[in-house]
Formats: C-alpha cells, structure tokens, sequence
C-alpha cells in the first residue's frame, strides 16, 4: 500500500474566540484576520514539510485547494504543483484536486496540469473534484450546474490532451472557438486521473466507468465500502477489472516518538473535523448541488456529523490514526485489509501542529512505516 | 370562487395551471416560493377576472425544465402560454420573480399584454442596498424574511403553521433548485432590462410593501422611472408580499386599477 502526505497549509494564528463570533470560519470570517507575514512564513513551512515527505520516502504528495477559509489557504493546487515539481524529486504529486465545475477556462486548466507534468518529469496524479458548496459561492457558480460542468470540463480537459487541435468546442457550458494548446501532459495518453468521493454514488459510479483512482475522504468504513460498490457497478459496466490500485482512502494520521506525544498532536486534527466544517447547510450544500440521491445517501451515510464526535471516538472509528510507528502502521494495516485499497492519504499536518512536531513524523512515517507497509 | 386545475402542454412541459373567475383574463405569476394557487386576494379578484395561475416549470407538479437559463426563458415561454391558453390579450400579474418575468414579456412583446401589475419585483440592480441573497439562507428563516409581521397575516396559520410534509418539502426544495437556475447569476437581475423596460407604454401598477427585506422598496421607483405609463403604490407596515400580508388592501388596488380597463 503506497503512503500520500498531505496538508492543508492552514491559517489558524488567529484568537479562535474570534472566529466563533461569525456563522462560519468559510466565507465569513474576515480577512482582517489573516497575516500576511505569518502566511508567507507558513508557506515556506509547508513547503519544506512537503519536501521533506519526498526525501522521506513518501510515495505522493496531495495537494488541494480551498477559498475564503483559514482551514487551508493553499489557493491553487496548480500553482503548488508548479513549486513542487521543481523542489522535490521522486514523490507523485497528487493533484486533489482541481475544482472542475467553477472554472470557467478548462483549456487553461489542461494546460496548467500538463505543465506540471512535464516540469516534474510525469510525476503528476491529476485529480478531480467537484468541490464544496462553499466554493460555489466564492466562485458565484450555480450550484445547479455543479455536475454538469464537472463532466462537461473533465471532457474537454481530456479532449484537450487526446486530441489533435485545433479544435473547437461548443458545449452546454463551454465555448471554445479555438482549442490548441501548446502544452501538453508528459504522461501518455495523459496523467491518472483520481476521483474523490463523500457521499455522491453518482460520483462513483462515473469514476468506475472510467477507470480512474477512487478516493473516499474521512467516511466510516461501511460506506466506504457501500461507495466501493458503486465504483465496482460503474467498472463492470465497462467491463473494467478493480484492483486495489483503483481505490484509496483519505485519514488524518501522526506518529510521535511516544503514544502520549503523538495522542496530543493527533488532537490538531479535531479543528478540522468540527470548526472548520461549522457554518449554515446552505453554506456548504446549496440548492441543487446534490442529486435526492445523493442527499439520500449523505444522510445515511452521516448519521453523525464530525463535528458531534469526541477526539476518542475519531480515533475509534479511524477518522484519526495516532501513534507510535509501530501502532499507525498496525491500524493502517487494518484500514487497508478492511477495505481493500491500494492508496492511503494521509492529511498529516493541522490547525497548531508545530513544524518540528510535523517533521518528526514525516520521518519516522519514512523510516519505519512507510517500509512495513511496503509489501501490503 | 373555486379554481379547477387544468395541464396545458407547452414546449414539451406539462404546465400545471389553476383557473377560476369570471370576466376577462388574468395571468398571475408567482414568485420564487412557488405557486399557492388561490388564495384570499385571488378569490376576491376572480369575481370580476378569469384568472390564470399557472405553475412554473421546474416548480410544484410542473414538469422539468433544466434546459432553461434564467427568466428571459421563462418569459418567451409565458408568451407561448398566453397563446396556447388562448388568451387572447390578458393581464398579467406577477409577483417577485413572476414580476420579473411579467416585465420582461412586456419588453418583449408588449402588445400582447393588457395592464401589468409588478408586485415587489425583482429585475433590476438596486440603485441603493442589494437584493437579499435567499439561497443563502434557509427555508425557515425566508419564511420569517419575506414577511413585515407574522402577526399581521391574516392566513399565516393555515399558510405556514404545519410543519411540511415529505412531499411537501420535496417540492419546496425543487421550486428552490428551479429559483436558484433561473436567477443564480446576475443574481436575480437582468442587467439589459433597463434598456428596454421604456418600450413597455401598458398602464402599470407597480405595487411594493414599504419593508420589503428582499428587494429594497426604492427597485419600485427605478421601474417606475423607467416605465413610461406606471404608477407606484407603496404599502405601509408590509414586506416583500402584500398578496398574502394585506390580502384584502392588495385585491382592492387591483380591482381598481384593472377595473379601469375595459369600463
């Protein structure tokens, strides 16, 4: 089973009582709050943190993006990939990922990734999402259209970097009169394609269709399962075969020299699960963004939210997988017999977990997880 | 007077319409929350009007419409519905996006419409405050949103006192879905609409609750400026949907102003 490291590069120097006054740490919570200076020193963390993943032995790095939130201020999953791609040398840099259906411009998109590619030397895993409500807002994209321009994006990504241009395209939501870049992906026919998943079966079962590396984030196992079915409905109607390389799943997870050291990093990530995920439903699913049965399926599959569970109930249900070397790689060892993935994401770095607390498990993860893990 | 229910098939799309009354045709048009069918106002209207109250597309039990993009298609849609209804030369009456969606007929073909009446319509950029973002808020606080006073609405009980039943909030969530395609961006404006509005000469009542918390009372003034033959009526200690605040006041002012059609 291969290993992704992955942070969200938050902001989170800020007086929390602050952030409780407004309905919401996404879209609301002002900008006054952010710092410029620590930003820029933050930035400069993360990425050495990330560097460091690559040296480690780390065989990804996951990048992704959000919007008007101090939970994860890395903007542009491109422009960080550009930065890596240069900085670092072995690891895959995965993309997840790039939010189709509020870009307005899939050619620059493709052209962006590509460049990636090639600057890394092909070592780009280009991601898909269809993002989270709040990013409909940020971008004032119809949220009714999220799925149709996600596939009608994706297609013409794809087309871009398979076909021969020019060409042109007409299409519901896009309109190109002349589709010719010059820049494509290093990778042939084009970089892996992953898909992340929360509760949409829709979304796996078209991932299934095509092949590509499914990714369910921070969902029990059974409806990690549930969603795997979906998938393996999808690859069956394409008459494709799934091996655990088409399916990954996303923790959070942190290794100390201690069990106590590491139980009190590991508690960084419950910021994530509840604070940062505060805020009105209409916030983070507006009107029409979800299919009934994917509304239908959420409901099940999240009786309770993240944010009602207590930091030992996030460890029992290993949302949280927090330890000595030896006990995270025993828990990944189970996350994986229990659902079978070839690919586990790591978010790795929270909230106020220090870079020296950070780093240090970054490299016991390489020096003693990551190899343990290695046959499975 | 009691409605019958009636399917007329246009574009391919089953509209479900309400009828009932007597006298020449009124087309009424609802706005975002979706169609309430008849209520005080339109009982008391329909004793001297024939009065049309379809169901949007993509709204209630009317059929889906998701190729639609925004009101300029709902609005060539009702002119294809005058038509097909047969209704020779109505007036139209639209409430909230049913107002938009009236003004924008009118500019498009204003000889097919008699008198207009805009209740609290959106359609235009404010040239003071904004229009309230309603799909950033929820169902529950819309409700308390549109309205000056709960305690002053005569059905609000009967309207709104039972929680929803499953179907029930099927179709809210669908008439909001329907809302957000067609007005999402602009938000709830046609930015062109000020261009054309001064082609529209049909007398126009345009009729606005004083505080409205959706769409600033002075939008009221602007279509009135812009309309060449408009009158405005404000209504103290209403907000955003006189029909259902001041049933009877609002039936009145559109007796009066219909009144003086035809004789």
């Amino acid at each position: 089973m291969k290993l992704y490291y992955f942070s969200e590069m938050p902001h989170h120097e800020y007086p929390d009582a602050e952030g409780d006054k407004y309905p919401s740490l996404r879209l609301a919570f002002p900008n006054r709050f952010f710092d410029r200076a620590t930003a820029a020193t933050n930035y400069t963390r993360y990425l050495d943190e990330y560097e460091f993943a690559d040296q480690a032995g780390y065989h990804g790095l996951m990048i992704n993006e959000h919007h008007s939130t101090p939970s994860c201020v890395n903007v542009g999953v491109n422009m960080t990939a550009a930065v890596l791609a240069r900085t670092t040398r072995r690891a895959k840099l995965l993309l997840l990922g790039n939010i189709l259906p509020i870009e307005d411009n899939p050619v620059r998109m493709a052209e962006q990734i590509a460049m990636a590619d090639l600057i890394s030397g092909g070592r780009v895993l280009s991601g898909f999402v269809r993002g989270v409500g709040v990013e409909q807002w940020w971008a004032n994209a119809n949220p009714v259209h999220n799925r149709e321009r996600f596939e009608e994006c994706h297609d013409l990504i794809l087309k871009c970097w398979t076909e021969p241009g020019p060409f042109r395209w007409e299409g519901r939501h896009y309109h190109f009169r002349h589709v010719n870049p010059w820049c494509l992906p290093l990778q042939q026919p084009h970089p892996p394609i992953w898909i992340p998943g929360t509760a949409s079966p829709e979304t796996a079962i078209w991932a299934g269709r095509r092949g590509y590396t499914y990714v369910p984030f921070l969902v029990p196992f059974d409806v990690a399962r549930e969603l795997f079915e979906f998938y393996r409905r999808g690859a069956a109607e394409a008459g494709r075969p799934v091996t655990p390389d088409n399916l990954g799943f996303l923790i959070c997870a942190v290794t100390a020299d201690t069990k106590p050291k590491a139980l009190e990093a590991g508690r960084h990530f419950v910021w994530r699960m509840g604070p940062t995920l505060r805020g009105p439903v209409d916030w983070f699913q507006p009107v029409g963004m979800r299919s009934r049965a994917g509304t239908e399926f959420a409901l099940r599959a999240r009786p309770r939210s993240l944010a009602a569970m207590s930091y030992d109930e996030l460890l029992a249900e290993h949302f949280i997988i927090a330890g000595t070397p030896d006990e995270v790689a025993d828990r990944f060892a189970h996350v994986q017999r229990e659902l079978g993935i070839g690919h586990l994401l790591l978010e790795a770095q929270e909230s106020r977990m220090d870079h020296l607390t950070t780093m240090r498990s970054i490299e016991l993860m390489g020096a003693k997880v990551i190899p343990a893990l290695a046959t499975l | 007077m009691q409605a019958t229910e009636l399917t007329i098939r246009i574009a391919g799309i089953d509209v479900h319409t309400w009828v009932g009354g007597r006298g020449d045709p009124l087309l009424v048009l609802h706005g975002a929350g979706g169609n309430r069918g008849f209520t005080r106002w339109t009982h008391q209207v329909a004793e001297r009007f024939t009065v049309w109250a379809p169901t949007h597309p993509g709204f209630g039990t009317s059929g889906d419409a998701d190729w639609m993009e925004g009101i300029d298609d709902l609005a060539r849609f009702y002119l294809w519905f005058i038509d097909a209804a047969k209704l020779g030369q109505p007036h139209v009456l639209g409430q909230s996006i049913g107002g938009w969606t009236a003004a924008e007929m009118a500019t498009m073909s204003p000889g097919s419409i008699d008198r207009l009446v805009l209740v609290d319509p959106v359609g235009l950029k404010p040239e003071m405050g904004e229009i309230l973002d309603v799909f950033y808020h929820s169902p529950a606080e819309l409700r308390d949103l549109m309205v000056c006073d709960p305690k002053t609405v005569p059905d609000w009980d009967e309207l709104f006192g039972q929680a929803p039943s499953p179907a029930e909030a099927q179709i809210a969530t669908r008439n909001r879905e329907m809302a957000a395609r067609l007005t999402w961006k602009p938000y709830m404006h046609n930015p062109r609409l000020t261009q054309f509005l001064p082609r529209v000469a049909n007398p126009t009542l345009i009729v606005w609750g004083r505080e409205d918390r959706i769409v600033p009372v002075e939008c009221g003034a602007q279509y009135r400026r812009l309309l060449p033959n408009a009158t405005l009526t404000v209504l103290d200690r209403c907000g955003h949907v006189p029909p259902l605040e001041q049933p009877d006041t609002f039936a009145r002012l559109v007796l009066d102003f219909l009144g003086d059609a035809r004789g």
